[in-house]
């Protein structure tokens, strides 16, 4: 069916008629086709056959190139999700007070925010009365803590200490930054629940935290 | 200044525009026991040392022409390559380039280096400002906007990157050096002319190809339409065709051709690269240009920029990890592939390995300052008394 | 021929006989006192400190931290300026601190190396006020001056327990003679100096040989052999000129080795220096590399290593260093004293290290050695001094690679002990060399030796079978099409992108071609000549994987260069005694009579699996520091490595 649905989406673009266009893939996606799959199953069949047509000659250059123009407008209605789904998980974050590092952070909470998580950054120095705060304000429960050098890193633990003093042993604090990177045993010793050594394992961890304590639902 | 130069000095040049280190710098130095204060042999002999990668002689040396001539423009250049080469030096080196900037403002390379120098320095504000004054003289600098994705990577993560990366890339002209490899095209240019092309399949898409890489799109165009009018099923043809419209911006055309193209023939590097590259323009087909890329890497892997682009697109899938397999690949394929090192640049900042990322950028401008010969095209001015 | 795969075993149960175990349990040293972990314990730890606040601070608190990380040695420097403030008159106050340090290192079990004339760019140990600017290592009169201050140091010292050794100057101090005339002129005055009131205590001179000498152009080496200690010492300088590029992975992490083995001659060699150069390293790269060169140091028959720094430097607030021109900056604790990874490592080396006690475990003897040519000590304009170390360095990586057991000698120095040699691209060879090597080979020896560029001897004829017809000149493409395949190993043809700088024209006079070049030009031969074998590489290989990119070598190229160093080797007999499938993995053989101890090493950032393979079988595999035997009963076994990881083994045979 949708191969069908492909030759009336290529009739489409040659006879230059966007609504028609649109129609199709409307059906298509009615039809019970994912987004995610719209572009490999509707249009990349179309514009084959809108390429095998300018091939042999039944369609002129100016064709094409109207029917290129077509294509182009509804591109929009065939292209997977941009950004991915909303996790639902809330994370705050922060280079820890007297710590002015930070690359590492930017660049995972980029990554994060990429990957469909709530990213509350709250930027270099930060206290740890602020990481609690900004968990109670949110109801976040995934706290994730920079820290480049090793006088700083020591000071996590005070972050903790205070989670524990405020009752809130469900929060998950992840640590990250050389020293830790280090020294695994410098994280536990800082009541730290897990290392973040880049970009792809804090995404890694994140799942992992996401799947095996929240359980996938939202905090 | 325009001293006249001994007939020593003219050998010693003449050895080293040749290529000849060992005997250029014996030249050299026979030139000083001559006159020990030319400095146009210092300055020559900071370059030799420089092209040998002895950055400590070539400090010495080129340290040695400017003192006696403070307008030796092309001592300042070995001087700051040498600086940068070296590493760790990186006060001494923004002197130099700011120095360079000012006597030569539209040397391109002088603001990128100062750029990376007060990068390295961490002066990130001041290092922007110079990336972009090179890119106001010529926006086709690649490094420039390689540096300037790394810097918008530290604060604002691979999403807002990777698209400069990819910008940079394509205004690099390795990667269409890589289709025309993929083509099977002679590296080097062959004059031709089209009213001799053989009416023959081979012959005239050969011809295309050679055109193409005269960006003749048109006279290609007409040479791939006779091709396909004989057989429209000719997956090469159509591929050249998907080509010649990305060329042209016409990323549909290209994407319809390219995919007919596949058809036909489903691991024809020449249509991957181009399906790929036209995937790569839109964020949402990341996954798409991955598993196109992954085939290319695998049809062609004897092309080092056949592992970039897989790499890239990994960076936009979140893989940061099998991206730095791929950089690493291109690399050992080619050491002086200069978005293979930023982009494993890039991967290492995503893994807190400052020092290496640090230590790619310096080897990427390595490579490209040594490709550009700046060198020469200095002396020479500084030769005839004029700058650069 | 195919060959039956062994197959490898893995942990099956505690060994029932634990022979190892039992003699783990024995009682095991805190340090080895044979391979003493030392530091260099700088006078000042702030920058905003002066000249006058030299050692005024606690140092029995940090002695104490050091005992605890299982540090034997404690470098201090004395200071000229403190203690001889006006001519004559020595200031009690500063011989007080003095001998406050020795307290604390008597206290502690320390044994204190005192350096008397060190350069650290901040205390200005050298700069009495009343020397007139005058140069100390040459001025007649400062060193009298110097050797009154010497005597006097060591005279009313010279029963004093902690003192351990004396060392007359320190590397940066060193680097400023001129001549190596003046360099032996002073260390035989300041030795003669000791030596009248310590008949007893070793004299060493702080600087390594290579290093200076590129730093100078002064060879220290007759200096050096006037004392009874050795030193090896990676500077910085010298690093951006050997092996500039990240430090944990590549030829960076066989620096310190390939340093020490070109400074062990005759007398014992300690590794100095260990630790990063700047501050752009994260902690655990500053780790990791303290980790390699620590273990490369026991493994490659140091006598002791010590740990550039203890403390890191407070700076001042102002623009960034991130290179350390005087090596004064990074330490293993930070400014607050806090332990950095680093430390760790070296608790954690020590106590590997106590285990190995050299009157029941042995290194394996090393029957191959890559020969430093004698051009590498000519001035400029010969370019030989410059290419030489870089080509050296990689010959010995890939003798590493290949796992070959790989000393590191120079051309005129004794040959005998070796079977294999490799002479890794030189211009040229003395006639007394082509002599040496004619009679190495027609004795049974092995020599690998790769073309050079220019002009070749016509001993090269007699001994490798080539007819050398000229240099074709540069190439941009290295191409290898093998011509017989097996004979040098398993080589495979290919082609890659490499820059080559000569290629030999040759044709064969008796040698046979193993391999050539896309266009049959041979690029790899190998001639019998007498009892020995002598292969030729056409082109300069080793330097050209120095000058091109060492850390982006093509594949291919790397398994060539290892391939034909291992199978001359093992055909030699200077091969590994046990196979190892990761070429960056390096191992270490220490023989004993009951057991072995292998210390393995992994020169790569990533994680990995080295496997072994053993000529016999192997009975049980256990950790040197206990733990339970795992039971192998094969000859292979594997080994996971982490990143840079190290693992340290007894093995039993059964």
């Amino acid at each position: 069916m949708v191969s069908e649905e492909a030759t009336h989406l290529y009739e489409a673009f040659v006879s230059q008629d966007p609504a028609k266009a649109i129609q199709v893939v409307e059906r298509v996606r009615s039809s019970g086709v994912p987004q995610t799959q719209l572009f490999d199953s509707l249009f990349v069949p179309a514009m084959s056959l809108l390429g095998g047509a300018w091939a042999e000659g039944r369609i002129d250059e100016i064709v094409f190139t109207q029917a290129s123009v077509v294509a182009e407008q509804i591109g929009s209605f065939v292209m997977p999700p941009l950004t991915r789904p909303d996790t639902g998980v809330t994370v705050v974050m922060g280079s820890i007070h007297r710590d002015r590092h930070g690359i590492m952070k930017d660049i995972i909470a980029s990554a994060l925010k990429e990957a469909g998580y709530r990213v509350n950054d709250l930027g270099v120095g930060v206290r740890g009365a602020d990481f609690l705060e900004r968990l109670e304000e949110t109801g976040a429960r995934v706290v994730i803590v920079f820290a480049e050098i090793l006088a700083t890193a020591r000071a996590v633990a005070g972050v903790r200490d205070l989670l524990t003093a405020e009752n809130r042993d469900d929060v998950v604090m992840l640590v990250a930054g050389g020293p830790f990177a280090a020294d695994p045993g410098l994280a536990r010793s800082v009541g730290a629940n897990g290392v973040i050594a880049s970009a792809e394992s804090a995404l890694k961890l994140l799942g992992r935290v996401r799947e095996d304590l929240l359980g996938g639902g939202a905090s | 200044m325009s001293p006249a130069r001994s007939s020593q000095l003219l050998i010693a040049e003449d050895l080293a525009r040749r290529g000849q280190l060992p005997a250029a710098v014996a030249a050299c130095y026979e030139a000083l026991a001559i006159n020990d204060r030319d400095p146009f042999v210092h300055a020559l002999l900071g370059h030799l040392m420089l092209e040998g990668d002895f950055y400590d002689e070539a400090i010495a040396a080129s340290t040695q022409a400017i003192e006696l001539d403070p307008d030796c423009s092309p001592a300042y250049l070995a001087l700051g390559l040498a600086y940068d080469r070296r590493g760790g030096m990186w006060d001494q080196s923004v002197l130099v380039w700011h120095e360079l900037a000012e006597v030569v403002p539209d040397l391109v390379i002088a603001h990128v280096q100062l750029g990376e120098a007060f990068a390295a320095a961490a002066f990130e504000e001041e290092a922007v400002d110079s990336w972009k004054r090179a890119l106001e003289l010529d926006p086709k600098e690649a490094r420039a906007h390689y540096n300037l994705a790394i810097a918008a990577l530290k604060h604002e993560g691979m999403s807002t990157a990777l698209p400069t990366i990819r910008r940079a890339g394509e205004l690099d002209p390795s990667q269409d050096e890589l289709f025309f490899a993929l083509l099977g095209l002679p590296a080097e240019q062959i004059e031709f002319d089209i009213a001799t092309v053989k009416p023959e399949r081979d012959a005239r898409l050969f011809a295309a190809g050679m055109l193409l890489r005269g960006e003749d799109f048109f006279g290609a165009s007409d040479l791939v339409r006779i091709v396909l009018d004989e057989n429209p099923a000719d997956a090469d043809a159509l591929a050249l065709a998907a080509y010649a419209y990305l060329k042209q911006e016409a990323s549909n055309e290209a994407m319809a051709c390219a995919l007919r193209s596949l058809t036909f023939s489903a691991d024809l590097p020449t249509a991957l690269y181009t399906l790929g590259v036209v995937y790569s323009r839109f964020p949402g087909l990341s996954k798409h240009s991955a598993r196109v890329f992954i085939a290319l890497a695998k049809s062609a892997p004897q092309h080092s920029l056949t592992h970039v682009l897989l790499a890239e697109s990994l960076l936009g899938l979140q893989r940061y990890g099998q991206a730095r397999q791929a950089y690493r690949a291109a690399v050992r394929l080619d050491p002086a592939c200069v978005r293979a090192r930023f982009g494993l640049a890039a991967v290492r900042l995503t893994e807190g390995g400052y020092a290496e990322a640090q230590w790619e950028i310096r080897r990427a401008a390595y490579y490209d300052t040594r490709r550009q010969g700046n060198f020469w095209r200095m002396y020479d001015a500084y030769a005839e008394g004029g700058d650069a | 021929m195919a060959t039956k795969k062994p197959q490898k075993k893995t942990v099956k149960k505690p060994a029932k006989q634990q022979t190892g175990a039992a003699k783990s349990a024995e009682k095991v040293p805190m340090r080895n006192p044979d391979f003493p972990v030392g530091v260099d314990y700088y006078p000042l730890d702030e920058e905003r400190r002066s000249w006058s606040d030299w050692y005024d601070r606690d140092v029995a608190a940090d002695f104490a931290q050091m005992a605890a990380a299982r540090i034997s040695d404690v470098r201090v420097f004395v200071s000229w300026r403190a203690l001889e403030p006006q001519v004559g008159q020595y200031d009690e106050e500063a011989i007080g601190r003095l001998e406050r340090i020795m307290e604390a290192a008597r206290t502690h079990d320390l044994k204190l190396i005192v350096c008397f004339f060190a350069d650290d760019r901040l205390a200005e140990m050298n700069e009495v006020p009343w020397g007139k600017r005058r140069d100390a290592r040459t001025d007649d009169y400062l060193i009298q001056r110097e050797i009154s201050l010497v005597q006097r140091i060591v005279n009313r010292y010279r029963s004093e327990p902690s003192i351990k050794a004396w060392d007359l100057g320190n590397e940066a101090f060193c680097s400023g003679f001129e001549t190596e005339a003046a360099l032996e002129k002073w260390v035989t005055e300041l030795r003669e100096a000791v030596r009248e009131v310590d008949p007893d205590r070793p004299v060493l001179l702080g600087v390594d040989p290579e290093t200076l000498l590129r730093e100078t152009g002064v060879d220290p080496r007759g200096a050096i052999d006037l004392c009874e200690r050795a030193w090896s010492h990676l500077t910085a300088p010298y690093r951006a000129y050997i092996a500039e590029g990240p430090v944990t992975s590549g030829p960076a992490t066989y620096t310190d080795s390939f340093l020490l083995r070109a400074a062990l001659r005759d007398l014992p060699v300690v590794v100095d220096g260990i630790g990063v150069h700047a501050l752009d390293f994260s902690a655990a790269e500053e780790a990791a590399y303290v980790r390699t060169a620590l273990y490369s140091a026991l493994m490659n028959r140091a006598s002791g290593a010590m740990l550039r720094r203890w403390r890191d430097l407070e700076t001042e607030k102002r623009e960034p260093y991130f290179r350390d021109p005087f090596e004064v900056l990074v330490g293993v604790i930070d400014v607050t004293g806090t332990p950095k990874p680093a430390l760790a490592e070296v608790k954690r080396f020590a106590a590997v290290a106590a285990r190995l006690d050299p009157r029941r475990y042995a290194l394996a003897p090393e029957r191959a050695a890559v020969v430093i040519p004698a051009e590498r000590y000519e001035p400029l304009p010969s370019l030989a001094g410059l290419y030489d170390p870089r080509a050296c360095l990689q010959a010995y990586i890939a003798a590493k690679e290949a796992h070959v057991p790989i000393a590191v000698v120079r051309e005129g120095e004794t040959l005998g002990a070796y079977h294999a040699l490799y002479l890794p691209s030189p211009a040229a060879l003395t006639a007394a060399m082509w002599a040496d090597l004619g009679a190495f080979v027609q004795g049974g020896g092995s020599v690998v030796l790769s073309y050079g560029g220019g002009d070749v001897d016509p001993a090269l004829r007699e001994i490798f079978g080539v007819e050398f017809l000229g240099d074709s000149g540069p190439r941009k493409t290295f191409s290898c099409r093998v011509a017989q395949p097996g004979m040098l190993g398993d080589l495979r043809s290919f082609d890659a992108r490499m820059e080559l700088p000569h290629y030999a024209l040759l044709t064969a006079s008796g040698a046979t071609v193993v391999a050539t070049d896309a266009n049959g030009s041979p690029l790899l031969t190998v001639n019998q000549y007498g009892q020995g074998k002598a292969v030729f590489i056409a082109t300069p290989i080793e330097r050209a994987i120095a000058q091109n990119d060492p850390w982006a070598t093509p594949t291919p190229v790397r398994h060539l260069v290892r391939t034909v160093y291992g199978t001359v080797a093992s055909s030699a007999g200077a091969g590994a005694m046990l196979e190892c499938d990761m070429p960056d993995v390096e191992i270490a053989h220490f023989l004993g009579e009951d057991d072995d101890i292998l210390l393995i090493l992994s020169h790569n950032a990533e994680k990995t699996t080295a496997t072994l393979t053993t000529p016999r079988t192997v009975a049980t595999v256990q950790d040197v520091r206990g733990g339970t035997p795992a039971e192998v009963g094969g000859k292979t076994f594997g080994v996971p490595l982490g990143p840079n990881g190290v693992a340290a083994l007894r093995v039993t045979f059964g």
